[in-house]
C-alpha cells in the first residue's frame, strides 16, 4: 500500500489528504471477491440444510466488507462515516427483527386466547361465526393461494 | 472582549483573502478539506438512506422467504444462475474500475481516469443487457409478479421443482428488488457519464477530486446492494 | 460590528455581501437562489398556502359532523376530506414545516456559516417538494383519496379497475407526491446533517449549539434514516396496485400488517420529525424570554437524539390490533413507555429553565408555555394508547385523534407559529403588532382546546374516528368541537392578516428585539446574503447571557413590560463599548 496518511481534516493547512492504495492492492481486492463468487456458487451446488442461508450471507458480508473498506476507504477514512454506515446497518437489523418477531410468531396464542378464527389457517375454530354466503364467492374465491390473510406455515 | 460580535473582526481579518484561492472552492467553505469532508459525509448519509431505501425490500423478502420457503427454492431454480454470476463479475469488475478512476484522478491522472470510468460505465451497460435478456425470458416463460403470474411449462427450466400457486410472490419480490437495482444501475451510468464529461473538461486534479470520489461511492453502493441480491435471489 | 467582510465566492461576485438578503428583486432571482434565507422562505410561502388548504378540509370535516347524518355533504365526499385533511397536513405541511422552512432560515445562521453546506441540493430539495406537490395536486383535482392519510392495504393498493376490491379514487398519484415529497425531505436531511458537522463557525463546539440546532440535527437522522423506507413502502403500494403484486393484498397472496410494519417503520419516527423540531424551537424561545441557559442543556439536546433513536423501536403500537403476534405487541408496548423519558426530561427542564427566570411574556413565549402545556397532555395521553389493554378500547375512537392532535397541533403548530413569531423580525425585517398577536395567540389556544377536549371525551366514550354519522349521545360532543374548530380556524385568521399588516406596513426590526444572546440575534436585521458581515468566531455559547455584553442583548431591544427602560440605555452603552474598542 501507499502513503497511509489519515482523512482526518487538518485544519492547520486546510488541504485535503486523501488515502491511496497502490493498483496491485485494488487488484488483489478484485481478485478476492471474484474467489468469494466463485466460492458462493459452487457452494450453491451443496446442499447445508438450514447451513444454507447462514453461509450465503457469511460469503455476501465478507464480499461487502471488503468494497465497503477498501474500495470505498472507509477503513482509512473519517471515523464518523464509518458510525454512519453501522448504525445504518442497526436500523435495518431493527426493522428485520421487530417485523419479523411478529411475522414468525402471529397467531400463537390464538388458541389460549380462544380466538374463534384461527389467523394462522384462516379457517373459523369451532363454536366461531357462520361464513357469509355470498361473501365467500366474491371475497375469498378468487385469491390463489387460498390461505387467507396470514399465509400459512410450512 | 467576551462577545462574538465583536471578537471576530481581529481574529480571522487575515483569512479573507487568503482563502479563496481556487475556482473549485465554493463560496462557502472555508478550506479545500472543510469541502471535501462535507462532500463526503453528505455523500454517506447519502448512501446510508439508499440502505434503509432497500432494506424494505430485503424485509419483504425476509418474511415470505420464512413463510413459503419451499416456493422460494422451486422459484429459484427459474433464475439463471450463469447470468446472475456473469452479472455479479461484471459488477465487481465495474466497481474495481471504479476505484482505480478514483486512484487514477487522486493522482492527477486525467487521461487514465477517463479511461476508467468509460470501462465502468461500459461494465454497467453490459449488466443491463445480460438483465435485459433474462427479464425477456421470464417474460417469455409467464414467470412474472403477483396478478401476472402465469407460467407457460415449455419456456420453465426442465427438471426443476413444481411451482406452487403463490409463486407470484417470489416474482413480485425478484422483479422489485432487481427492478429498483436496475434503477440505480441506470442512475449510475447517468452520473459517471456526468463525472466523464467533467474530467474531459480537466475540472479535477490531485487537489480536487471530490466528485469523482462520491460518484464513485455511489457506484460500489450499487454494487453492493447487488452482492446481496444475487445469492439471495439465484443461489437458494 | 463595524469591520466590512470581503468574501467574495466564486459564484457570487455580482452579490454585495453586506446587503440584505431580501433587496435582490425580481422572481428569477428567487426561483434559481442559492441562499438558504430566499429557499426557507419558499418553504414558508408553501407550507402556509398547504396549511390553509389542509385547514380549510378540516373545518369542512368538522362542519359535517355538526349535526347527525347529511349536514354538507355525502360519505364519500367526507371520506375524501378527512383523508385529503390528513395528507396535506402530514406530507406537506408539518414534515416540512419546522425542518426545511424554519430550520433553513435559521440552522446556518445559528451555526455561524455562511450558507448550509450544500445549497444547489437545498435548492433540488424544494423542487422536489413542488413537484411531489403537484402530483398532489393532480390527484386532488382527479377527486383526491378516501383512503386515510395512511392508504392502508389492501384498501389502497386493490384496484377495481383490475377486479379489485378496494378504492377507485386517485391513489397512484397521491402516494406518488408522498414518494416524491419524502425524497425532498431525505435530501434536506442530508444536508443539514453535514451542515452541522461541518460548517459551525470556530469556537462552535457541540456543547455551544442552540437547542433548535441539536433539534434539527436529531430531525436530520430522523428524516434520512426513516423516509426511505416510506418511499419503498409507497413505491410497493404504487406497484401493487398498477401490477397486482401481491405483497400486501391477500387475494393475491400477501400481507396487509406487513404493509403496516413497513409504513409505520417510517411514520412514527414520523411523528418526531414533527415534533422534535417545535421541540427545539420551545427551547430557544424559553430561553430567549427567561433570560438564561437552559437548564439541563446537554439532558435537553440528549434527549432530542433518544427520542429520534426511541422513534424507531416502537412503531409496532399503531398495530395492536391488527393481528400482529402478540409476543410483538408485548415488546412494542413496552418500548412505547421508555418515549416518556427523553418527552420528560424536556417537559421537566423547560419547567425548570422558567423558575426564578426572567420571563417576559411576549407572544413567542405564550406559544412556547402552550406547546409545554398541551404537549403534555398530548404525550400523557399517548401512555394510555401505549397499554395494551386499554388501547383495545381506545383504538381508533376520536381519543387517538385527539391524542395526535394535541401532539401535533398542541406540539409541532404551537412550536412553529412561536417560532414564526420569534425569528420573523428577523428574516422579514419587520416588527408585527404585538396586541394582535396575543389576541390570536388567545383564539387559538382557546379554540384549540375546546375543540380536542371534547374529543377525549366523545373518544374514551367509544365514538369511532372517520365515521361519517354518529349516535345521538355523541351529538353535544361533536357541536362542541366544532364549534371550537370555528374559534381556532379564526385564531389563525387573525394572525394571518396580523403577518399581512406586518409585512406591508410593519415598524422596521432592529437587530436584536427580543434581548437574546443567541448568535442569530448578533446579525444584522435582515440578515446579509452571506449572513454576517465578519465571519463570526464564538467565544462564548449562545445562552450564556452572564457572558454576553449589553451591546449584543439591548441594541434596540424595548421591554414591554417596562417600556423605555431598556430602550434608552442600550445607545449609551453602545457607544462606550465601541469607545473601549477604539
Amino acid at each position: 500500500m501507499a502513503s497511509q496518511t489519515s482523512l482526518h481534516p487538518h485544519k492547520d493547512d486546510g488541504a485535503v489528504h486523501a488515502h491511496i492504495s497502490s493498483s496491485a492492492f485494488y487488484v488483489a481486492v478484485f481478485m478476492a471477491l471474484i474467489a468469494l463468487t466463485v466460492l458462493t456458487v459452487g457452494q450453491s451446488y451443496v446442499d447445508l440444510g438450514r447451513l444454507n442461508l447462514i453461509v450465503v450471507i457469511l460469503i455476501a458480508t465478507t464480499k461487502a466488507s471488503l468494497v465497503v473498506s477498501f474500495f470505498m476507504h472507509l477503513r482509512y477514512d473519517n471515523k464518523f462515516n464509518a458510525l454512519i454506515f453501522i448504525s445504518c446497518i442497526f436500523f435495518i437489523g431493527v426493522f428485520f427483527a421487530y417485523t419479523m418477531n411478529d411475522t414468525e410468531r402471529r397467531g400463537e396464542l390464538d388458541g389460549d386466547q380462544n380466538v374463534r378464527v384461527l389467523p394462522k389457517t384462516g379457517e373459523d375454530a369451532p363454536g366461531g361465526f357462520v361464513p357469509h354466503a355470498a361473501s365467500s364467492g366474491g371475497e375469498h374465491g378468487a385469491a390463489p393461494t387460498g390461505s387467507g390473510a396470514a399465509p400459512a406455515h410450512h | 472582549m467576551s462577545s462574538e460580535a465583536t471578537a471576530n473582526a481581529e481574529e480571522h481579518a487575515h483569512d479573507d483573502h487568503g482563502h479563496h484561492g481556487p475556482k473549485w472552492l465554493a463560496h462557502h467553505f472555508d478550506t479545500p478539506a472543510q469541502q471535501f469532508d462535507a462532500a463526503k459525509l453528505g455523500m454517506w448519509v447519502f448512501l446510508a438512506q439508499e440502505l434503509l431505501f432497500f432494506s424494505g425490500l430485503f424485509v419483504a423478502y425476509g418474511v415470505y422467504r420464512s413463510w413459503y420457503p419451499e416456493m422460494f427454492v422451486a422459484a429459484s431454480h427459474q433464475l439463471d444462475k450463469i447470468m446472475g454470476g456473469t452479472n455479479t463479475i461484471v459488477l465487481l469488475f465495474s466497481s474495481f474500475t471504479a476505484a482505480m478512476a478514483v486512484r487514477s484522478s487522486q493522482l492527477g491522472k486525467q487521461k487514465a481516469t477517463g479511461n476508467y470510468i468509460l470501462i465502468t460505465i461500459f461494465c454497467a451497460c453490459v449488466f443491463l443487457v445480460i438483465k435485459y435478456f433474462e427479464y425477456t425470458h421470464k417474460f417469455h416463460a409467464g414467470l412474472l409478479p403477483g396478478r401476472f403470474f402465469h407460467p407457460h411449462a415449455e419456456h420453465l427450466v426442465a427438471g426443476a421443482p413444481a411451482l406452487p400457486a403463490n409463486t407470484g410472490s417470489f416474482f413480485s419480490i425478484y422483479f422489485m428488488m432487481t427492478g429498483v437495482h436496475g434503477v440505480h444501475v441506470v442512475i449510475g451510468i447517468g452520473v459517471l457519464i456526468w463525472i466523464w464529461i467533467r474530467n474531459n473538461r480537466g475540472e479535477f486534479s490531485k487537489e480536487f477530486f471530490t466528485p469523482v470520489d462520491i460518484v464513485a461511492l455511489y457506484w460500489h453502493l450499487v454494487d453492493l446492494v447487488w452482492i446481496y441480491l444475487f445469492p439471495l435471489l439465484y443461489l437458494i | 460590528m463595524a469591520a466590512i467582510t470581503t468574501t467574495p465566492g466564486a459564484h457570487h461576485d455580482d452579490v454585495d455581501p453586506n446587503a440584505s438578503f431580501l433587496e435582490k428583486k425580481g422572481l428569477m432571482s428567487w426561483l434559481v437562489t442559492l441562499d438558504h434565507k430566499r429557499i426557507g422562505i419558499m418553504y414558508l410561502i408553501s407550507v402556509t398556502i398547504a396549511f390553509l388548504l389542509g385547514g380549510i378540509f378540516a373545518l369542512l370535516v368538522r362542519a359535517e359532523l355538526l349535526t347527525q347524518g347529511k349536514t354538507l355533504m355525502d360519505a364519500d365526499t367526507y371520506n375524501k376530506m378527512f383523508s385529503l385533511h390528513g395528507v396535506v397536513m402530514v406530507f406537506l405541511f408539518i414534515i416540512p414545516s419546522i425542518p426545511a422552512a424554519m430550520g433553513n432560515i435559521i440552522l446556518p445562521i445559528q451555526l455561524g456559516a455562511k450558507d448550509v453546506a450544500f445549497p444547489k441540493l437545498n435548492l433540488l430539495s424544494l423542487y422536489i417538494y413542488w413537484f411531489g406537490a403537484c402530483f398532489g395536486l393532480y390527484s386532488m383535482i382527479n377527486g383526491g383519496v378516501d383512503t386515510g392519510w395512511t392508504f392502508y392495504t389492501p384498501y389502497s393498493s386493490s384496484d377495481p379497475a383490475h377486479g379489485g376490491v378496494g378504492t377507485a379514487t386517485s391513489v397512484i398519484p397521491m402516494t406518488l407526491a408522498a414518494f416524491i415529497m419524502g425524497f425532498s425531505s431525505i435530501l434536506t436531511g442530508v444536508n443539514f446533517i453535514a451542515t452541522v458537522h461541518k460548517m459551525r463557525a470556530p469556537g462552535l463546539t457541540w456543547r455551544r449549539l442552540t437547542l433548535f440546532t441539536w433539534a434539527l440535527y436529531a430531525t436530520s437522522i430522523i428524516q434520512v434514516l426513516a423516509t426511505p423506507v416510506l418511499a419503498i413502502t409507497l413505491l410497493l403500494l404504487t406497484m401493487e396496485r398498477f401490477l397486482g403484486l401481491g405483497i400486501f393484498d391477500p387475494r393475491l397472496g400477501g400481507d396487509p400488517v406487513l404493509y403496516q410494519h413497513f409504513f409505520w417503520f417510517y411514520s412514527h419516527p414520523a411523528v418526531y420529525i414533527m415534533i422534535v423540531p417545535g421541540m427545539g424551537v420551545v427551547s430557544d424561545i424559553l430561553a430567549s424570554f427567561s433570560r438564561r441557559e437552559p437548564v439541563g442543556y446537554m439532558a435537553i439536546a440528549a434527549s432530542s437524539l433518544g427520542l429520534a433513536l426511541l422513534g424507531f423501536l416502537v412503531w409496532g403500537h399503531h398495530l395492536f390490533v391488527a393481528g400482529m403476534s402478540e409476543y410483538a405487541t408485548m415488546v412494542f408496548s413496552a418500548l412505547t413507555f421508555l418515549v416518556a423519558i427523553p418527552s420528560g426530561v424536556k417537559v421537566f427542564n423547560w419547567v425548570a429553565t422558567l423558575y426564578k427566570g426572567s420571563i417576559s411574556l411576549q407572544s413567542p413565549m405564550l406559544w412556547a408555555l402552550s406547546f409545554i402545556f398541551l404537549f403534555t397532555i398530548g404525550g400523557l395521553t399517548g401512555l394510555f394508547l401505549g397499554m395494551l389493554a386499554v388501547d383495545v378500547h381506545l383504538h381508533d375512537t376520536y381519543f387517538v385523534v385527539a391524542h395526535f392532535h394535541y401532539v401535533m397541533v398542541g406540539g409541532t403548530v404551537m412550536g412553529f407559529v412561536g417560532g414564526l413569531h420569534y425569528w420573523w423580525p428577523k428574516f422579514t425585517g419587520k416588527m408585527y403588532e404585538e396586541s394582535w398577536a396575543r389576541v390570536g395567540w388567545f383564539f387559538v389556544f382557546i379554540g384549540f382546546n375546546v375543540t380536542f377536549i371534547a374529543q377525549f371525551i366523545m373518544g374514551s366514550r367509544g365514538m369511532p374516528r372517520r365515521y361519517y354519522d354518529y349516535l345521538p349521545q355523541y351529538e353535544i360532543f361533536h357541536q362542541v368541537s366544532t364549534f371550537g374548530s370555528w374559534i381556532l380556524g379564526f385564531g389563525f385568521l387573525v394572525l394571518m392578516v396580523m403577518f399581512i399588516r406586518s409585512l406591508m406596513n410593519g415598524k422596521p426590526a432592529p437587530r436584536n428585539p427580543w434581548g437574546s444572546a443567541a448568535l442569530e440575534w448578533q446579525t444584522p436585521t435582515p440578515p446579509p446574503t452571506f449572513n454576517f458581515v465578519k465571519d463570526p468566531v464564538l467565544t462564548r455559547g449562545q445562552y450564556d447571557y452572564q457572558l454576553a455584553t449589553d451591546d449584543e442583548l439591548y441594541e434596540g431591544f424595548d421591554d414591554p413590560l417596562f417600556p423605555g427602560l431598556r430602550g434608552g440605555k442600550a445607545p449609551v452603552k453602545k457607544a462606550a463599548a465601541e469607545g473601549d474598542h477604539g
